[in-house]
């Protein structure tokens, strides 16, 4: 038995990509040995540069995609075995995508249904009334009629919530929810993750909102090229980080941020 | 000029040859919409040998005219199998496999273009590939893919005046039929050819209002960007 609810074992995942000739062939090791353990109630952020391989790595860990090497677990079942039940176990995993991709012919209502139909097989009574109850949560009662394209981009992101927290899953897993929106829009997305933490929800978070990192995170995984570059509580990043690396990136994105 | 037309056999031909066009060409967009529906989803998920098949059986059924099909279909099929066939459901068939040849790329490429994420985000929630195919990708690529039927259905209708060759009774072998008896030969194919267009309008004209009201708000937007 362990109490982790997920777990990721030294994962590899590598994509070959066709370069310009014809011949070549480009090796992009996206992820590269990377383990980690997420318990019930704990929060977890990770951040790094842009093409470090951060999106791969929690696509790996919904099995979205599949790893080259490595073992995945959510909670004692290894994903990675050979005849698991894939579907079922990412029924029991939420996913929220950087670019939101709801479902685009369905209302919001529609699209936090659909699973609760199509995976939980529930009557269409009780999908409404637990889809009612996860947009309640994100706070968007009054849209549930619009479809994506009449949202704005804060809104279509809380749904996107709403439709990953909707099966009341294990673990949530959030690929920079908020990199895609306005500035200003992200303050409301950043509020209805923060009502998660507080119910205690685990979630592991790719996300520079370092704010709300300093606020909600146990732990931040300083994530580069692949691999873990290192690991700690908040305070260790924004006093003292041990790489140069994770020094160099956290002086550029606390500059930023000042200056937005 | 027009006085055969106040003879009732006449109107009794061209009904019974416009019911065949109409069956046949409802039929074939049909059948055509089901098969290139599986074709381009064994065309995106197949393995090579699944591809290759499906690239030769498109490239058949575009690569000739149809009439030249039907041809194959009514005399050269039942004689190679040693069997006596239906020319009508023969006829039928050969309309839907066809149409199924131009309706794949249809579909796929409507399919592709909302592939990546909505299949990603249909699997996240714990849909088998299968069901995010028929509750996402299928419902929204069939929408996208609207305007393109409209387009299959004329040129269907059109196409229908070839079973005149093969001697099934579609709208033109009426009008020939009626033109061998009254010598009209001009005043007919003018009738025949307004009854074409009125029901290829109509049909058309019906499938922008269905296209209006099913469309998803800001899809195509999505797709001209
Ligand atoms: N499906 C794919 N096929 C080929 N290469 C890919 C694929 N997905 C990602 N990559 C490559 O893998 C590397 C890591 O990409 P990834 O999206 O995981 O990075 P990221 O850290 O999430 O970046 P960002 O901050 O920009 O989102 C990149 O070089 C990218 O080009
Ligand atoms: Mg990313």
């Amino acid at each position: 038995m362990t109490d982790c609810v997920m777990e990721a074992k030294h994962v590899y995942k590598t994509y070959c990509v066709k370069g310009e000739k014809r011949k070549d062939v480009k090796v992009i090791e996206a992820v590269k040995d990377v383990s980690l353990q997420i318990r019930k109630g704990d929060i977890k952020l990770i951040f790094g540069p842009s093409g470090s391989g951060k999106s791969t790595f929690l696509r790996c860990m919904a099995m979205l995609d599949i790893p080259d090497k490595g073992d995945i677990y959510l909670g004692d079942q290894s994903l990675t075995a050979k005849g698991v039940d894939l579907n079922k176990a990412r029924a029991r995993i939420g996913f929220v995508f950087q670019h939101i991709y709801l479902f685009r012919h369905l209302t919001a209502l529609g699209n936090v249904e659909l699973a609760l139909r199509q995976v939980l097989k529930l009557p269409k009574e009780e999908a409404r009334k637990r889809a009612i109850a996860a947009l309640e949560e994100v706070k968007l009662t009054d849209c549930i009629k619009k479809y994506p394209s009449q949202m704005s981009g804060g809104q279509a992101q809380r749904v996107g919530i709403a439709r990953a927290i909707a099966r009341k899953p294990d673990i949530i897993l959030l690929d920079e929810p908020t990199s895609a929106l306005d500035p200003e829009l992200t303050g409301e997305v950043i509020d209805t993750l923060r009502d998660l933490a507080h119910e205690g929800t685990t979630m592991l978070i790719v996300s520079h909102e370092m704010p709300f990192a300093k606020e909600v995170a146990e732990e931040m995984i300083f994530y580069d090229e692949g691999h873990v570059v290192e690991t700690g509580p908040p305070s260790l990043f924004f006093n003292a980080p041990n790489t140069d690396r994770a020094k160099q990136f956290m002086t550029r994105i606390i500059n930023r941020t000042t200056r937005e | 000029m027009f006085e055969w037309l106040t003879n009732p056999l006449y109107w009794t031909w061209i009904f019974q040859g416009l019911t065949l066009t109409v069956e046949i060409t409802l039929f074939g967009v049909c059948l055509g919409l089901l098969l290139g529906t599986l074709l381009s989803i064994g065309d995106i998920y197949g393995g090579r040998t699944a591809r290759g098949l499906i690239a030769i059986y498109v490239e058949f059924f575009r690569g000739s005219p149809l009439f030249i099909q039907i041809f194959i279909a009514v005399y050269t099929v039942p004689a190679l199998l040693h069997l006596q066939m239906d020319h009508y459901l023969l006829a039928f068939l050969v309309f839907g496999l066809n149409s199924a040849g131009y309706q794949k790329g249809y579909v796929k490429g409507a399919m592709q273009t909302i592939l990546d994420d909505q299949m990603a985000a249909g699997m996240s929630v714990g849909m088998s590939r299968w069901q995010t195919l028929r509750h996402v990708i299928i419902p929204q690529a069939y929408r996208i893919v609207i305007p393109s039927w409209t387009n299959e259905f004329c040129s269907l209708t059109k196409s229908t005046s070839a079973l005149a060759f093969v001697g099934l009774f579609d709208l033109t072998s009426a009008g020939l039929s009626i033109k061998g008896i009254t010598y009209q030969v001009l005043p007919v194919w003018m009738v025949i050819g307004a009854i074409y267009f009125v029901w290829i309008t109509g049909v058309s004209k019906l499938m922008d209002v269905i296209y209006e009201r099913k469309k998803i708000p800001g899809v195509e937007l999505d797709l001209q960007s």
